[in-house]
């Protein structure tokens, strides 16, 4: 599933105000999967900008609607007889979504409420973990299902780097687990050790950590 | 297609869920609160079919209900209930805590395992 | 008759209240065991570090929101508590802000259930005579009008259940019974206290429908009464109070 975090409020509100009519529409599919553009988080975002341009003092009008999914043609069916009465469309999808809207209705000006964060699954209710970086070349057949593009800190592609501790965890963050300590281990308790000694030619990754995120309304619950 | 349908199976896979399942079944009290937590309810004017609770009570709800002896004719029936009336974006709300998703996951299951699944060209599921 | 009469209101008293007890038991004791503990996780890496309580004193900077609603509020409870942006959020998100008659009515329903037959005088007097203890007990005029309270409460499912649409979608017979016969030892219980219709007749049905409540409730969907409490504090969900330590 596609994760994404809402956007600050203020950002939200900088990008419609030149608009007097703005629809919010929220998408069934992962965003409100992942607790970030559901039809719940919709209407708090509509509450909340309405009550910031109220103390603002603008008069912005702020409609709703939550549709099935933003990346498909076939449930833009009430949305298209609704558009026109609208001067901007706030999109609470990932950016697949948003793209999606602004090229069916290429007169209004689309704004994205939402930042597109990862493909990841859910760890627990509200938090998501990186698992996939959609390069486009999957390897997880040999590296028993786990991703060393994604879940080594240096996305290595030929076994770890000096830097794996004894205990498995990753020199870059010790809350990390090295991931291939960990493919080593998988394969070994599979029987299947032999895969790891392929040699992958390099690739150029960027280098970045594995992600996580937790929602905001749900970050008291993981609180330290 | 017309393969008669399992009994037997749906049977014993709703046995190895029935104390889950059961108990969010029965500990559904009929409110109706969870209407406006699913968007598809509120995009089609309120409409009772969206309720997550209806949706679970005529689907999963009867199959317990009818303790697995049901027809193809009737799992085609609850065919759209579970799928097209539900996108199972897992955000139903119970005041008694009733996970209705799961509910719905499992019904799906159920018809999956008999063959009953939307292959039309307009699923979407 | 008059054995039944006196059956019913001595040892079935006992009866029905250790079923009551003893089914709420085993229906907690039933969860714990087809439900396990969830798997420890490591904390995430993304988790904020715990917020430390503000000082009680300190005087905080009105939050700036809605100019009707959370200023006006905390406006009239300046001294007792102050709601937060954040808490005001959260409250907007709950069906207190869909259905806020709805809620409302819910929990006065749900909470008269406890208070009214637990502090009633004439029970507590009984429990005495009994245990040689009692409960506090509520001044007798106000147990009146808070059982008229939950009776409108009921009506009020009772009309929603008839009226409303979706409601009727899914309502069925036994709805209706599981509801009027909670109501009926509180509707007897008001006509026996206002000494309305023929007491004795009127004392059996409140004394058997209560005891019928009593033995119903850990086995029909009346359990919710417990299992409210072991789903959204046990089980993780959205809606789940903390994080949920158990799963199926």
């Amino acid at each position: 599933m596609i994760v994404a975090e809402k956007k600050p409020l203020v950002e939200i509100a900088e990008m419609v105000k030149p608009y007097k009519k703005v629809l919010n529409i929220g998408c069934g599919g992962c965003t409100s999967i992942c607790l970030a553009g559901g039809q719940k988080e919709v209407a708090e975002l509509t509450r909340e900008l309405t009550r910031e341009f109220g103390n603002r003092g603008a008069e912005i009008q702020i409609h709703e609607l939550t549709i099935e999914r933003q990346c498909n043609a076939g449930f833009f069916d009430i949305l298209d007889g609704m558009v026109a009465d609208y001067d901007a469309l706030l999109s609470m999808a990932c950016g697949a979504g948003v793209q999606f809207v602004a090229d069916r209705y290429q007169s209004k000006p689309v704004f994205p409420a939402l930042n597109t964060s990862f493909v990841g699954f859910d760890k627990d209710v509200g938090w998501f973990e990186e698992n996939c970086r959609t390069c486009g070349d999957c390897v997880l057949g040999e590296t028993a299902g786990i991703c060393p593009v994604t879940r080594c800190a240096k996305s290595l592609f030929n076994g770890p780097c000096g830097g794996t501790r004894s205990d498995g965890s990753c020199e870059v963050d010790t809350d990390t687990r090295c991931a291939w300590y960990e493919i080593h281990q998988r394969l070994k308790s599979q029987n299947r050790l032999d895969l790891i000694m392929k040699v992958r030619p390099a690739r150029e990754w960027v280098n970045q950590m594995r992600r996580s995120l937790i929602q905001e309304p749900y970050k008291d619950r993981y609180a330290k | 297609m017309s393969a008669p349908v399992d009994q037997e199976q749906i049977k014993s896979m709703l046995t190895a869920h029935r104390s889950k399942m059961k108990r969010y079944l029965s500990h559904c009290m009929h409110c109706s609160l969870c209407a406006e937590s699913c968007f598809l309810f509120t995009k089609n004017n309120g409409d009772p079919q969206y309720m997550p609770s209806f949706k679970v009570l005529n689907s999963l709800g009867k199959l317990y209900e009818k303790d697995g002896r049901v027809d193809r004719a009737f799992l085609e029936k609850i065919k759209p209930l579970v799928w097209k009336s539900c996108a199972l974006c897992g955000r139903c709300y119970c005041p008694v805590g009733v996970d209705v998703p799961a509910m719905i996951a499992f019904a799906r299951g159920i018809c999956r395992s008999q063959g009953v699944f939307p292959d039309d060209e307009q699923s979407w599921l | 008759m008059a054995l039944f009469v006196e059956f019913i209101k001595g040892p079935m008293v006992w009866i029905s209240s250790a079923v009551f007890l003893g089914g709420l038991l085993v229906q907690v004791w039933r969860f714990f065991a087809i439900t396990r503990k969830k798997k420890p996780l490591y904390q995430p890496a993304a988790a904020k570090p715990k917020e430390k309580k503000p000082a009680k004193k300190t005087k905080q900077k009105v939050p700036s929101g809605d100019k009707l609603t959370i200023e006006a509020i905390n406006r009239r409870l300046q001294p007792l508590i102050r709601i937060t942006d954040k808490q005001w959020n959260n409250l907007e998100n709950t069906i207190f802000r869909t259905h806020p008659i709805v809620a409302l009515v819910t929990v006065v329903f749900h909470l008269l259930l406890f208070i009214i037959p637990l502090f009633l005088l004439a029970h507590n007097e009984l429990i005495r005579g009994a245990l040689g203890f009692s409960l506090p007990s509520l001044s007798e005029r106000l147990a009146d009008t808070m059982t008229v309270v939950l009776l409108m409460c009921g009506s009020f499912f009772l009309l929603r259940r008839i009226f409303v649409r979706r409601v009727r979608a899914i309502t069925t017979a036994w709805d209706y019974f599981i509801l009027l016969i909670t109501l009926t030892p509180f509707f007897t219980g008001f006509l026996a206290f206002h000494q309305w219709g023929d007491y004795p007749t009127v004392m059996l049905i409140h004394i058997l429908s209560a005891e019928l409540v009593l033995i119903l409730i850990p086995f029909t969907k009346l359990n919710h009464m417990v299992y409210f409490f072991l789903y959204r504090l046990l089980i993780g969900s959205e809606y789940s109070f903390g994080q949920g330590k158990r799963v199926w």
